[in-house]
């Protein structure tokens, strides 16, 4: 029995076709229910669906096997996985944001800059670790485009997808810290002590992503 | 509020039941490497965090620490071989090669979850002042004993060598940070970076897949004949010849169903310094075998030392038995002996007895709550005891 932790939303669902594609019957992640653990005797598949910020945890400490989440959260999280494939699905950038006029190293010269973000270890790991400066993290929950808008920061740092939410109101992309997109991720004892059902299903998997990536490309 | 009704984060009771296993599975372990001839030490529960800390064995934030009475930083035992390679270096004197063991609590901070717990017992030994494959594969065989002696029979022990990615490394000709880079990318499994970065630093065909093979997920190998064709480094390929004899050599004590290759298991680059290894079973989200050989770190305490070691995760261990279906009995005993109150003759008889039974070896409780012929029968059934004895006067 293999038990994959799923990302709640557009995620689970990207996850679970691209599994049906590469051979895995996941009429049991289908059903419309409530339910948070959908398991399938027969397909020996159990899938858990959790809050995207959790996944890693579930895996981590290898209460699901498997685990299909995003970049930024792996990043966030910074725990101990492996990291076997980039799905290629779930696209978007880990950006440091903010007023336009900051662009072209304007940033660079405020001093102690205050930043908003719901991700406050990616921001502490750019800022100190690449960028060699501290700075005051402001942890917020949602709509973080509103902080330096309103005062209450300088910039932020959030995952920007097509960047309209920003342009919309008067920001723009400053610096990119990292692409995102959805992974898969495995426990590192599942992955010696099941490696006879696991290894089978990256393999199969990645062909899946192969076959998608050249038909975009197409 | 008053937190004295609970235990701190990461720390437990061990109640009975677990503890009669953990204590049993404990004496096996001291006999085990008792007839191994390594010997047993204690070393402090808190030392100075400097043994850990420098050089950078350990994370200062991972240390539980505290400080002396001259304000000097102390920390909790963080684990067993750092204070055995203090001993090795400054107390040993020149009787080596040195075995020694140890099973004692560990206390490491924030690292609770999936099994672990902040405080925990670790088991392992030592073979310190001696190099070659047989002592690596002498090590990895009492790894194997110790989990199977506890209980753990779903056990696989991943090998890998740090002297692979090092050849590896001068291989291809890789930069400080490149080589960083990479090293992080075969730890996640992840290769994506690694086809990026062979991309961008233009690496040959051969060394790309060499990377790449390290970063496999399903990194194990049944032999070293799997991986030889993609070194040519010297350092490599002595890595290499070290494995073959130590897997040869585990054949040798029947444990190749146990063991396997791996050489995406890099080991901590300021520790190890040739074989590592890692033993897994189901159902904890850890490992529970670590060790290697760290032929620099007794050199950190002024004196070079080449050195093998392992350690087990008892606690851990335990918790993956139970998980995996292990019942605990720990019965209050197996007999009770009563008396009538207040009779001399009816407590002299029943002491007797009760001391009798002991010698024998049978658990014995003594009743000396003054409870009659039926209460005793009924207290032995509610406790599930088998034996039942009752004095009166002269019979029982």
């Amino acid at each position: 029995m293999l038990t994959i932790a799923l990302s709640k939303g557009r995620l689970a669902e990207q996850a679970i076709e691209l599994l049906e594609r590469a051979g895995y019957d996941c009429t049991a992640a289908k059903e419309k229910s409530r339910k948070l653990i959908l398991e399938d005797e027969k397909t020996g598949l159990r899938f858990i669906m959790a809050k995207p910020a959790d996944v890693p945890t579930y895996v981590e400490y290898g209460a699901a096997d498997l685990g299909v989440v995003g970049k930024d959260t792996l990043l966030e999280e910074g725990r101990q996985l492996y990291e076997v494939i980039d799905l290629g699905f779930g696209k978007c950038r880990m950006c440091v944001a903010g007023p336009k006029e900051l662009k072209d190293g304007k940033l660079d010269k405020i001093p102690n800059k205050r930043v908003g973000t719901k991700y406050p270890n990616i921001t502490r790991a750019y800022f100190e670790g690449v960028k060699k400066e501290s700075v005051e993290i402001i942890k917020l929950n949602g709509s973080v485009e509103l902080a330096p808008l309103i005062g209450l920061s300088e910039v932020i740092v959030d995952i920007v997808e097509s960047g309209r939410t920003l342009y919309e109101n008067g920001l723009d992309v400053i610096e990119t810290i990292a692409d995102i997109s959805a992974r898969v991720v495995v426990n590192r004892v599942s992955m010696k002590m099941k490696s006879d059902e696991i290894t089978p299903m990256i393999e199969k998997l990645k062909t899946q992503v192969e076959i998608m990536n050249s038909n975009k490309e197409e | 509020m008053s937190s004295k009704f609970y235990t701190p984060d990461g720390f437990n009771d061990t109640l009975p039941g677990v503890c009669a296993f953990k204590k049993d599975a404990e004496s096996k372990l001291r006999r085990l490497f008792f007839l191994h001839g390594y010997q047993e030490i204690e070393t402090p529960g808190f030392e100075y965090a400097d043994i850990y800390t420098k050089p950078d064995f350990v994370k200062e934030e991972d240390l539980y620490k505290l400080t002396d009475s001259k304000g000097r930083l102390l920390c909790a035992r963080y684990d067993g071989t750092i204070p055995a390679a203090r001993y090795a270096a400054t107390l040993a004197k020149d009787k080596f090669p040195l075995r020694l063991s140890y099973i004692e609590n560990m206390y490491r901070f924030n690292q609770t979850g999936g099994g672990r717990q902040s405080e925990f017992t670790q088991a392992g030994a030592e073979l310190m002042g001696i190099a070659g494959s047989d002592s690596d594969a002498e090590v990895i065989a009492m790894a194997i004993r110790s989990a199977l002696e506890v209980g753990v029979t779903d056990l696989q022990v991943s090998i890998g060598q740090t002297g692979l990615f090092e050849g590896a490394v001068n291989q291809a000709g890789l930069d400080e940070e490149t080589a960083g880079i990479i090293r992080n990318a075969i730890v996640a499994k992840d290769p994506v970076t690694i086809e990026r970065v062979a991309g961008e630093k233009g690496l040959s065909d051969n060394d790309r897949d060499m990377f790449l093979m390290f970063a496999q997920p399903s990194g194990d190998a049944d032999t070293v004949e799997e991986i030889r064709d993609f070194f040519t480094d010297p350092k490599a390929t002595e890595a290499i010849k070290n494995l073959e004899e130590i897997m040869e050599a585990l054949s040798d004590y029947g444990y190749d169903k146990y063991v396997s290759i791996d050489p995406g298991l890099l080991g901590s680059v300021d520790y190890y310094t040739g074989v590592v290894f890692k033993g897994y079973t189901y159902e904890v989200g850890f490992p529970i075998i670590g060790g290697g050989r760290y032929n620099k770190t007794v050199g950190a305490f002024g004196r070079d030392m080449e050195c093998v070691g392992f350690s087990l995760g008892l606690s851990l261990a335990i918790t993956a038995l139970i998980r995996q279906g292990l019942e605990l009995t720990d019965p209050v005993a197996e007999a009770v002996v009563g008396y009538e109150k207040g009779n001399k003759d009816a407590r002299v008889s029943a002491i007797t007895l009760a001391e009798q039974m002991r010698l024998g070896g049978t658990t014995v409780i003594l009743d000396t709550s003054s409870k009659s012929e039926e209460e005793l029968n009924a207290f032995a059934d509610d406790n599930d005891i088998g034996t039942v004895f009752w004095f009166d006067g002269g019979e029982k």
